[in-house]
């Protein structure tokens, strides 16, 4: 479904990224794994299209993507939840998650997302008229992750969605993911909470210095010496 | 008790909260009943359909200088050019129209003449909106790294320059005026007689305001224009293409200026350097309240009529741009984001 070849990227003078390549098929939950600043985030911002990627190819479907602008790659079913968020934050959250339905034509459709969202979110049903600013960080993380959602994503890129929460919001936030997995929506999961993350995925791959350096199912990762010592600290 | 604070209406809540959090607003807000109650008892109905007027116009340009610096970041002083463009537009399609619908006698079409010269402006200027942001600004947006704003406000500085001799150059610096739009007697409003002119002048700045509201909180592509002024990458991220947004608003903004200019071209006709008095007035309005922030700019647009409309009646005519630039010195001082203040990105980041 995806495949990253050889892709070199960074920010101007910078390169974060020396020739990375992955595969992630479709229906799979994949970790992407490292310490920070190896480019984690760097990878997920240039599959997205927010970073113009220096080299290699980026391959989604079939089709090349590395020069698509991002709105064009969101609306070919590559949504992206940052870290940053990027929520609209003096709209409501219901106004929030219609926009991330921005690019379906059918109201219709729409709709019946946004009755779907709230059935796997009820709390953002409760909220739905409370602007999205003023929301608490889980039931932000709950709101960027259900407006990412709401375009019917193919494939789903989610930044760190653990960080700043304190553990039972992350375990929420991680049983929201696995439902997603459950409808069949491709999941390329970046985390820092590697213990966990790799409960969940299955398959895993390691970044270290903007190289891939590992990488196979997430249980092998898991007993792996390497693993062990440098991320899950036993 | 979570329960009961969402059960209760959520704009009552907003409102103590904001007013406790916003000192100004309360302190302004209570100024500008008081000045419009002594306006009443001086000046009467004329005075205050003056302001109404004037405020609606200036609410109107403000709107326009809220969204283009909301949404793309640029301050923009070339706004009273298209103020011009709209005037000129207008003077040129009533004149020919107007004398031909005379020749006919037709008092349908003869009433149709003004609002066919102001619909006009308003689709030339949304047309040279288009022209500007895709010759100008689009170049400019996919180039730039940093220093966007202080780039686009010389840019649009340049313009207005090239605009304002441009015109002077093709049709000289001679006023091109109309006495009244509709040559029909005053109507009487609560014992003062109002020219109709000025009465369809509020109406379509309200009527424009009105529509603009609607669109960019009812439907989606005005959703997708605050989305792009909130969070440029989440909206990006949605699939709202920003080229598109950005040329909108725009020429959305260009369009609200002409119309203004052609409403109002029986009281400042239209010459070359006709945007000069709009351009700063609107610029009042907009610091006044704080940048970008359009529900502001609305309510600002009627408050510095009301301090106009106060100096002129209290102080005298020649200090009506005094007062309000001493207004402006101070809130720059003391509240520096404007009076509402505004969340627009790009502030803090550049």
């Amino acid at each position: 479904m995806l495949e990253l070849k050889n892709l070199d990227s960074g920010y101007d003078f910078l390169q974060v990224l020396w020739g990375v390549s992955f595969e992630v098929e479709s229906g799979e939950f994949i970790a992407l794994i490292g310490p920070n600043g190896a480019g984690k985030s760097t990878t997920l911002r240039t599959i997205a299209g927010l970073i113009k990627p220096m080299g290699g190819d980026i391959i989604f479907n079939g089709k090349s993507i590395k020069n698509t602008p991002p709105h064009l790659i969101s609306r070919m079913g590559i949504s992206y939840v940052s870290e940053a968020l990027n929520l609209f934050t003096d709209m409501s959250v219901e106004e929030n998650l219609m926009l991330g339905a921005y690019a379906v034509k059918e109201r219709e459709t729409q709709l019946e997302t946004l009755d779907y969202i709230f059935e796997l979110f009820p709390r953002l049903e409760e909220r739905k008229d409370q602007l999205a600013g003023t929301m608490s960080g889980g039931e932000r993380k709950m709101l960027a992750i259900a407006r990412g959602m709401m375009s019917n994503p193919k494939l789903m890129l989610v930044d760190e969605p653990s960080l700043g929460l304190q553990p039972n919001l992350t375990y929420d936030v991680f049983e929201a993911l696995l439902k997603l997995r459950k409808q069949g929506v491709t999941i390329l999961l970046v985390e820092q909470n590697v213990n966990a993350t790799l409960d969940i995925t299955d398959r895993a791959y390691i970044l270290e210095q903007g190289k891939i350096v590992m990488s196979g199912p997430s249980q092998e990762m898991k007993a792996n010496e390497h693993v062990r010592n440098a991320y899950l600290g036993i | 008790m979570a329960t009961k604070t969402s059960e209760r209406p959520k704009i009552s809540v907003d409102l103590i909260t904001r007013m406790k959090d916003n000192l100004p607003v309360v302190l302004v807000s209570i100024f500008s009943i008081i000045l419009f109650i002594l306006i009443g008892i001086k000046g009467g109905p004329p005075q205050i359909f003056n302001i109404i007027v004037t405020g609606g116009m200036w609410a109107l340009l403000a709107t326009g200088l809220a969204l283009v610096f909301g949404v793309m970041n640029i301050p923009h002083f070339a706004h009273g050019e298209s103020f011009m463009v709209g005037a000129y537009v207008a003077y040129f399609v009533f004149t020919p129209l107007n004398q031909f619908f005379l020749s006919t006698g037709s008092k349908l079409l003869i009433y149709s003449g003004p609002f066919i010269a102001i619909i006009a402006a308003g689709l030339v200027g949304s047309v040279l909106g288009i022209i500007i942001e895709k010759l100008v600004f689009a170049p400019l947006r996919h180039r730039t790294k940093e220093g966007w704003i202080m780039n686009a406000f010389l840019l649009t500085v340049g313009l207005s320059f090239i605009l304002t001799n441009g015109t002077n150059l093709v049709l000289g610096p001679n006023f091109r005026g109309i006495p009244r739009y509709f040559d029909v007697k005053p109507v009487e409003i609560m014992g003062a007689f109002i020219a109709v002119d000025r009465i369809v002048a509020a109406g379509i700045a309200i009527v424009t305001i009105g529509i603009l509201w609607f669109f960019l909180r009812r439907t989606k592509t005005g959703r997708a224009i605050r989305a792009v002024s909130q969070d440029e990458t989440g909206a990006q991220l949605v699939g709202i293409d920003l080229d598109f947004i950005q040329t909108l608003t725009f020429s959305l903004a260009t369009a609200m200026a002409a119309i203004s200019g052609a409403s109002l071209l029986f009281m400042f006709q239209a010459y070359p350097t006709v945007g000069v008095t709009p351009l700063y007035f609107s610029w009042y309005v907009v610091m006044l309240v704080g940048l970008g922030n359009i529900a502001g700019a609305i309510v600002g647009g009627f408050i510095v009529a009301l301090l106009q409309s106060g100096t002129q009646l209290f102080i005298g005519l020649s200090w009506q741009s005094v007062v309000p630039t001493i207004v402006m010195i101070l809130v720059l001082i003391l509240a520096p984001s404007g009076i509402f203040g505004s969340e627009v990105k790009g502030i803090q980041e550049q």
